[in-house]
């Protein structure tokens, strides 16, 4: 028995290690003559689509962008993206490769409006520093099919899915369908106001929208006076806006808004809710819901750890940011609110709206509007004037002047909280003006 | 015995078995590898300015379009915008290759300039919250950031506070091109008794006054002799004769090592004997008309 073993032992060896088929792959073909055919195979879906292609990415974090790509033969392609409505209007012209990487790979090789999502710098896309959108530009290529592509970020994980264009989708970037539908991320842009309604049906709803995130978030009362809030993301489409999950207020539901238009004589958007209903968003001078205890909550919020808000631009007014100009003072950082700063005499205790200067490298309140303690009445906070601490520059009278006039406005401010650390201060006035605090 | 002939017999075999495999191993067709040679496209107006403004003349690579293996794979970037490229590079040449070659001749800088440089279009953002403006390896690669960013004067939408991107381009070349040349020549022994005993691993947390105060022109001057050495060579020659002398005048505290302003001016008097010396001995560059043609060149370009 164990002579056989002894003798069958080698002989399986030989007769294993003797397989004279050269040929040790279970594919046809060399490794390289494969990864050729694969990538010619994808260079010519990608060129050959006569109107390009219709690509919908969705980044990392859960956001959708479309964007539409006509790829050409000599490593170069033109771009429209729904970003915004430069990049939903001009085509863009840059660089792209295949390139065999351990997969099959897409690079967008060189600055297009794909890279705006994936750009570090927050100024660009309104990311996180660091991060951007988390978003790609560079993707494997997971599958061909007749009219689709499907590729995968690599280095963020986003997906991109790209279905070959008809000539009509091409002419809807071309003839500004996207950019129209953009519009409704710009409603700021065009409706002054803080507060911006919705009227559809018998309801009113505020409504906000965070295109950085893209998202809709809708405030309003039911029926019986109680209070909703509602937050989803949206879809941008050649025709209009698809929420993910639609509102439902009681009987009535809204999925889309579509159809765009601003009527400037209104002052208001007309649009159609749900492909059909004709609706309006207009500007509001007050929220649909007032957070009555939002002034004294915020007050109380630096006051009790004798702290302070601050503001990088001062006051927003009538659409233009830094409305009082306060950057164009030089060594200007940014502006203060200080509750209980000091003591005037006779125990008032004042605020101080202080102005933070760069002096010689360290952050210093350089001079500042005092106001007297604040009145907290109907929802909202109401400053007077006390007097000014410290020397005013000649440089920055003006700055100081204008900011300190609106801010002393007697019909006072509305707080709206817009994170546990950030507030927005907004002119009970018109809701034209406002200042967006962070701690 | 009768044993033993088996396992002779054993192993005569397995020898046969092994033996018998030998084959005439055929290596897959290598004509044909992708990337083989590097990446290839259909070359643009870009590739052609490249090609024709510094590869054929000087040796000089340029990558900019996306290739993350080349770049840090932990970092979040973006490659350049095709239109900063021209810009950028044309800029690199006016006020860093051209004022050596005026100085030390086109030979020197043939043989010396790394040669390949590598295009990002956003900054690397580090998690302590600080972003890097350039990279160099070896003597030979340097990676260029914040391209998107570039902005000189004659570009639209120039501010001031764009010019501190300029200068910090700048500074990182000619930082990484004195490593090439004290690579090549060192530079002398008493340079390095200067600062002796005060280099540290700390730099980082030490303000650039405050590594002033104690004789280094920065804070990164403090990590070793060497980095102290070419940071006094970039200084020098992106802030001119003038911004220097401004630098060291402004010394007036004495620093957290126990150095008197007195002894800080001083340090950095010596130390810039010495890079002149160096660069006069070594490479026979007059350093402060260097240092002229390239302050200009800088000037040119920020106001």
């Amino acid at each position: 028995m164990k002579r056989i073993i002894t003798y069958l032992l080698p002989a399986l060896l030989a007769f294993s290690s003797c397989r004279k088929d050269n040929n040790d792959s279970v594919f046809p073909g060399t490794t390289d003559e494969r990864i050729n055919k694969t990538l010619s195979e994808y260079q010519t879906a990608l060129e050959g689509a006569q109107f390009g292609w219709n690509a919908r990415l969705t980044t990392a974090a859960g956001s959708i962008y479309n964007f539409h790509f006509s790829f050409n033969n000599a490593n170069r392609v033109l771009m429209f993206g729904d970003i915004d409505t430069l990049t939903a209007s001009e085509r863009k012209e840059s660089s792209y490769r295949l390139k065999a990487l351990q997969q099959p790979a897409l690079i967008f090789d060189t600055y297009s409006y794909l890279h705006i999502l994936a750009d570090p710098d927050g100024s660009v896309n309104g990311g996180t520093p660091g991060e951007g959108l988390n978003s790609d530009f560079e993707f494997s290529l997971d599958s061909l099919a007749a009219d689709s592509i499907k590729l995968t970020g690599r280095f963020k994980g986003s997906k991109l899915v790209l279905k070959r264009s008809t000539q009509q989708d091409l002419q809807t970037w071309q003839n500004g369908q996207w950019k129209n539908v953009l519009l409704f991320e710009d409603l700021s842009a065009r409706i002054l106001n803080y507060f911006k309604r919705l009227h559809y049906g018998a309801t009113q709803y505020e409504i906000q929208v965070n295109k950085t995130e893209r998202t809709v978030t809708f405030t309003w009362r039911d029926g019986a006076g109680t209070a909703h809030q509602h937050t989803t993301g949206y879809v941008v489409n050649n025709t209009g806006i698809q929420l993910t999950n639609p509102l439902v207020n009681g009987a009535s539901t809204i999925n889309s808004f579509s159809n765009f238009s601003w009527n400037a004589g209104a002052s208001a958007f007309t649009m159609n809710v749900n492909g059909a209903t004709p609706s309006t968003i207009a500007g509001a001078i007050a929220p649909v819901v007032l957070d009555v205890q939002a002034p004294s909550r915020w007050w109380n919020f630096v006051a009790q750890q004798d702290s302070y808000w601050a503001t990088l631009n001062g006051f927003h007014v009538n659409g233009v940011d830094d409305a009082f100009k306060l950057h164009d003072i030089s060594n200007f950082m940014f502006l203060v609110f200080w509750p209980r700063f000091g003591d005037a005499g006779g125990g008032l205790i004042y605020d101080l709206a202080g102005w933070v200067y760069n002096s010689g490298g360290t952050a210093s309140i350089e001079f500042g509007a005092a106001f007297e303690p604040p009145t907290f009445t109907n929802g909202k906070v109401i400053f007077s004037w006390l007097g000014t601490l410290g020397d005013v520059p000649p440089e920055a009278e003006d700055p100081y002047v204008n900011t300190a006039i609106q801010w002393s406005d007697p019909l006072g401010y509305y707080l709206v909280q817009t994170s546990p650390t950030t507030y927005d201060m907004v002119s009970a006035r018109d809701a034209k003006a406002w200042i967006t605090w962070e701690y | 015995m009768h044993m033993k002939h088996i396992n002779i017999l054993t192993f005569l075999l397995l020898c046969c078995a092994l033996a018998a495999c030998r084959r005439d191993e055929k290596l897959d067709d290598v004509n044909d590898i992708p990337g083989l040679g590097g990446d290839t496209w259909a070359p643009g107006p870009i590739d052609i300015w490249i090609k024709d403004s510094l590869t054929t003349p000087l040796n000089v690579a340029v990558k900019y379009k996306w290739d993350q293996g080349e770049l840090d794979y932990t970092h979040t970037l973006v490659p350049p915008k095709e239109e900063k490229i021209i810009p950028v590079l044309s800029t690199i040449r006016r006020a860093w290759l051209k004022p050596y070659e005026a100085e030390a001749g086109e030979l020197f800088v043939k043989r010396y300039v790394p040669k390949f440089f590598v295009l990002v279009g956003s900054a690397s953002y580090n998690t302590d919250g600080t972003i890097t403006l350039g990279t160099a390896e070896g003597g030979r690669k340097i990676v260029l950031y914040v391209l998107n960013d570039f902005r000189t004067k004659s570009m639209a939408g120039y501010v001031p506070t764009d010019s501190f991107g300029v200068k910090q381009m700048f500074h990182t070349i000619e930082h990484e091109f004195g490593h090439i040349l004290h690579q090549n020549a060192m530079y002398p022994d008493e340079y390095k008794r200067i600062s002796v005993g005060m280099y540290t691993s700390n730099w980082n947390n030490v303000s650039d006054a405050d590594a002033r105060a104690d004789g280094f022109v920065t804070a990164y001057a403090m990590s070793a002799p060497d980095e102290d050495f070419v940071e006094m060579i970039a200084m020098m020659l992106v802030e001119g004769k003038q911004g220097f002398d401004n630098l060291v005048n402004s010394i007036t505290q004495p620093g957290p090592g126990g150095t008197t302003p007195g002894q800080a001016k001083a340090r950095l008097r010596q130390k810039e004997a010495i890079v002149v010396k160096y660069f006069a001995e070594a490479w026979k560059i007059n350093f402060y008309s260097l240092q002229t043609r390239t302050r200009t060149a800088i000037d040119a370009l920020t106001r």
